[in-house]
């Protein structure tokens, strides 16, 4: 039944050093769907924040004449790391996967990893 | 500025009440005090968003209907025979209620009321947080505002400016430049796009924010709503206006 639960639940417990992880919907801001998070992270504000990161992004592509689509964006900060997915596929135009990684547990490639066979379960 | 009508949901919440809270702008329909669905005739309903991205049939859509209508698991029916994934369902339907809950709770003046019982035929798919789709409208009509604090862009027959030196666009605004014609308004165009309502108006805002599309002059007294006129007329709801005139009479006695 809820399907985008499943799928942030299953980010968490597969993707090692998980802090927070949501589903948005670029053009409102909008978290579908958010697991993790707390005091420290506001999910429903990143939610949003990001999306003016992400349409900077496509934006300036469109600037430079780039014909290509993002697959992810990658933020480090000192002690995080932000990682943005944009999903494709039938019906799904719009919406990104926002993780929040711990980086002193996180391992990058397989975070990567991880995310992008999420992306394709959200499709079954 | 926040009318009354938006507590009323939570109050009927608060009561885990089932019914339809009914506006002239909307239909906002709870199950057990959840929020299981909302309509709107400024909002391109589930049907209109899958059909338009050409995911479904209308054949398909009319079949499940004819099957589940009766029993009110429409949306379910669509995942258990193989026409949607439940990720798309929950995706799709999540993004039409917050859609249309946006223009239902508008704050507007006019009569609300709640009918109880009343269920919707889609079914429930996700159910939410009375509080949480009231805070999510409330940021919505503020994100407008941030965008481009002119209403009377979003009902308005969309005209482009073809100055030069305008910045680039997105691919998903190109689609809405495309189709500005100077007669179609935005909610002509969410149809056409298969999109929501709101997102349509987002991307309005930020076209003419950017000067790609022209800004009407602020009629005199216009109240500024994110609803059109002509919505307020489409719900002609025999109840309203019975309600009306019974409040008409009311007061002409007092």
């Amino acid at each position: 039944m809820a399907n985008i639960e499943i799928c942030l639940k299953e980010a968490t417990t597969s993707i090692e050093g998980t802090l927070g992880v949501a589903l948005v919907d670029y053009t409102s801001g909008m978290a579908l769907g958010t697991l993790g998070g707390g005091k420290d992270l506001d999910l429903t504000v990143a939610a949003a924040g990001n999306t003016d990161v992400v349409r900077a992004k496509v934006r300036t592509m469109e600037m430079l004449g780039l014909k290509d689509e993002i697959e992810d964006i990658l933020i480090t900060l000192g002690g995080q790391y932000h990682l943005i997915r944009l999903i494709k596929g039938r019906g799904k135009n719009g919406l990104f996967l926002y993780l929040a990684l711990d980086k002193g547990r996180a391992n990058l490639a397989m975070a990567r990893h991880q995310l992008k066979k999420i992306e394709a379960e959200l499709e079954v | 500025m926040r009318a009354l009508n938006p507590s009323m949901l939570v109050r009927m919440a608060g009561d885990r009440a089932t019914g339809a809270l009914l506006r002239e702008t909307g239909t906002v329909y709870l199950l057990d005090g959840e929020v299981v669905h909302a309509e709107s005739p400024a909002a391109p309903g589930v049907d209109v968003l899958l059909l338009a991205r050409r995911r479904l049939s209308s054949a398909e859509w009319q079949e499940t209907i004819d099957r589940a209508g009766a029993r009110c698991r429409v949306g379910r029916s669509l995942v258990e025979s193989n026409l949607l994934t439940s990720g798309e369902l929950e995706i799709c339907h999540l993004g039409a209620v917050f859609d249309a809950a946006f223009f239902a709770l508008a704050p507007r003046t006019g009569p609300t009321r709640f009918r109880y019982g009343a269920t919707h035929w889609f079914g429930p798919v996700r159910p939410l947080r009375a509080e949480v789709v009231e805070r999510e409208t409330r940021r919505r009509q503020e994100l407008l505002d941030r965008i481009w604090p002119h209403p009377e862009v979003d009902s308005a027959p969309v005209v482009r400016d073809r100055a030069a030196d305008n910045p680039a666009v997105t691919r998903r605004q190109r689609a809405v430049l495309d189709l500005a014609d100077g007669i179609r308004t935005p909610f002509t165009m969410a149809r056409l796009l298969g999109r929501p309502a709101f997102h349509t108006l987002v991307d309005v805002r930020r076209l003419a924010a950017a000067g790609h599309l022209r800004t009407p002059r602020r009629a005199a007294a216009a109240e500024p709503s994110p609803i059109p006129a002509w919505v307020a007329d489409l719900s002609a709801d025999p109840d309203i206006s019975l309600l009306r005139r019974l409040r008409d009479a009311l007061e002409a006695t007092l």
